[in-house]
């Protein structure tokens, strides 16, 4: 188990996908705000509880070629899945190393990106707590969806109408603040969810 | 395995397919007699609002469409017979249109009762979301060359989809009842008159034999192509 | 003294007979060369043999235990398949490095490249190089393992002479050393395995 994530964090490490690339691509994400709406700080306010979903979705729909899509292609799958019979360790090792690049980064630099939006402190917390639950169950759907779509023509879009609906519920709990104990209970589901129908999916691939 | 996929379900279909349409014609007849000319209009909303006839029995086929395209797939799972493959397949894409009829008709029925085209009123929102499901199952199906596969991928799409419908509709809901505006007034009435039951309940019956009818037609089709692939594959 | 034995295996992929009704049995120091024409089976076959497809008529015996229930067998045998298990954008120490963590095995790179003569490749990115030179990393993992059976997918595919016999060599070396090798090819290796199946 912690080779195998070992590995899946060495490999995201090597392709250059550092903790600097994700949340510089975050940060400009938000630079955006000020430029289309102007620097009225109430108004930022309200566009940065929206915005920071939009980054977050963002990278972790992006990104999802990288879970399963490059190993399978290149044939590392195969390898993996002789070493560790089980799927589930791999998908679980998939969940952290996903989550952690991708999605991290953002909760390091989210002190300053607040700051730089006249966030409240309390605010703060709670769009923190909002943005960890929410990011668990949107990692937990990229990777059952990616699972899915192992031999799919390769294009993001599809990927992207798929996943999005189902992101939606993830959007519409996440920009209302305070609202973690029900992200947490999706988070959750999505996750039992994601165990099954990830593991399906590989099964079926490998075959 | 195809062995199951016999022409004894085809010619059931053959059979059927000239009864269903006449039968449609007729029910399509009465239905838009006594819903354009026989009913009353609405006090409030005058003549427009007949055009819930049509979007009414739609919008509960289009969601009627996701059961069933679901129920076939969990089926397809237990039997693994093809048929409920194909079953999934063919409602799929009814279900699709019926959805895109219900939002474009509901847009439309928008335009004199509320003045603009669209209201991000949660019922129209959570259709909105259903059509881009069936999207997603319809375009997984076409991007998987392996047909096997592709009918074992999209069942499980199909159910992961059915398990978020009320999960969305929650939210969804949960959604507009922050951020709706006070000055819209609901789509349908709370009672409605019985001069209106007897035509909506027509135009029912009629929108579901029409379902039925191009589902049998959608039907045929998706065994004939299967057949057509299985024979390719051997030769 | 390992033995492997395949007992009337016959497998469908999807409605296609793909293999039918295939004997044969190899013992320590055994090498099989399975020919055929193209999508004939030889990578199903393959695939069957590592256990990834589980879905066959017939038994595949490893020392007389059925290697669809005996857990110790994923760790008997290697398969280099036509996937090289290469990342593209990462050097080709890199790659060594991933592969070295999944198979929890230390090694000397350097050591292993001689094996090719392709030292000088280390530091290049995997994605400049040729087909053969991927080829010959890529049958490197084989070293990665102590495995009682290779299974390999065409591995003289892109490969040139020189190095056609360096792994011939190879093979014969794990061949004296009691290992069972299966190798698939759609050319013909007559002169070089006596053993020779055609599906």
């Amino acid at each position: 188990m912690f080779a195998l994530l070992k590995r899946d964090l060495y490999l995201a490490l090597y392709s250059s996908s550092s903790f600097f690339y994700t949340s510089s691509f975050f940060i400009l994400i938000l630079i955006i705000l000020p430029f289309l709406f102007g620097t009225n700080d109430v108004q930022l306010q309200v566009l940065f509880k929206g915005i920071i979903w939009i980054g977050l979705s963002l990278s972790i729909l992006l990104t999802m070629e990288r879970i399963f899509n490059a190993d399978y292609e290149d044939g590392n799958l195969d390898v993996i899945i002789q070493r560790y019979p089980s799927l589930e360790t791999i998908i679980i090792s998939k969940y952290i190393t996903h989550w952690v690049v991708y999605c991290l980064p953002l909760f390091i630099i989210l002190p300053i990106l607040s700051f730089l939006f006249y966030v409240s402190l309390d605010n703060f917390f709670l769009i923190f707590l909002n943005l960890f639950f929410g990011s668990l169950g949107m990692v937990f759907i990229v990777t059952f969806v990616s699972a899915l779509t192992l031999g799919a023509k390769r294009t993001i879009f599809l990927k992207a109408i798929i996943v999005i609906p189902l992101f939606i519920p993830f959007l519409i709990f996440g920009t209302n603040l305070g609202s973690w104990p029900i992200l947490l209970a999706l988070s959750m589901m999505s996750f039992v969810l994601s165990m099954y129908v990830s593991a399906y999916g590989l099964r079926l691939y490998v075959e | 395995m195809n062995l199951r996929l016999t022409n004894k379900q085809i010619n059931i279909i053959e059979k059927a397919n000239p009864f269903l349409i006449v039968s449609t014609i007729v029910a399509f007849t009465f239905g838009l007699y006594f819903s354009l000319l026989q009913s009353p209009p609405d006090y409030i909303q005058g003549d427009s609002m007949r055009i819930m006839y049509i979007h009414v029995p739609s919008a509960w086929f289009a969601l009627m469409a996701y059961t069933i395209l679901a129920g076939s797939s969990v089926l397809w799972f237990i039997t693994r017979n093809p048929i409920f493959s194909i079953i999934a397949r063919s409602i799929a894409q009814i279900g699709m249109i019926f959805t895109l009829i219900s939002l474009v008709t509901g847009s439309i029925w928008g335009k004199p009762t509320w003045g603009v085209w669209w209201v991000w009123d949660a019922r129209l929102t959570s259709m909105l979301l259903l059509f881009f499901l069936y999207l997603a199952y319809i375009f997984l199906w076409q991007s998987i060359t392996n047909k096997d596969l592709a009918s074992k991928i999209s069942a499980a799409l199909a159910i992961v989809g059915f398990v978020n419908i009320p999960i969305i509709k929650f939210s969804v809901d949960w959604w507009n009842t922050l951020h709706q505006p006070a000055t819209i007034s609901k789509l349908s009435s709370p009672s409605i008159d019985i001069s209106m039951m007897v035509p909506l309940f027509i135009m029912t019956l009629a929108t579901f034999l029409f379902l039925i009818t191009v589902f049998f037609i959608r039907l045929r089709i998706e065994i004939l192509d299967n057949k057509i692939l299985r024979i390719r594959e051997v030769k | 003294m390992n033995e492997l034995k395949i007992k009337d295996l016959t497998c469908y992929r999807g409605d296609n007979l793909v293999l039918k009704d295939l004997n044969t049995k190899l013992k320590s120091g055994d090498s099989l060369v399975i020919r055929g024409s193209n999508g004939s089976g030889k990578t199903t076959l393959l695939r069957v043999l590592s256990n990834f497809i589980k879905l066959y008529n017939g038994k595949i015996l490893f020392n007389d235990h059925n290697v669809l229930e005996d857990a110790n067998y994923r760790n008997c045998f290697n398969f280099v398949g036509q996937k090289n298990c290469l990342k593209d954008n990462l050097s080709v120490k890199n790659n060594l490095k991933l592969w070295e963590i999944i198979y929890q095995k230390n090694i000397s790179y350097s050591k292993l490249l001689e094996d090719f003569n392709i030292s000088h490749l280390m530091e290049r990115d995997v994605a400049s190089l040729s087909d053969g030179q991927k080829k010959c990393i890529s049958l490197l993992r084989l070293n990665f393992t102590e495995s009682k059976i290779w299974y390999l997918d065409e591995p003289f595919v892109f490969l040139d002479e020189a190095n056609s016999q360096i792994l011939i060599q190879k093979i014969k070396n794990f061949n004296t050393n009691n290992g069972i090798v299966i190798i698939t090819s759609n050319i013909n290796l007559q002169n070089t395995f006596t053993n020779e199946i055609k599906i």
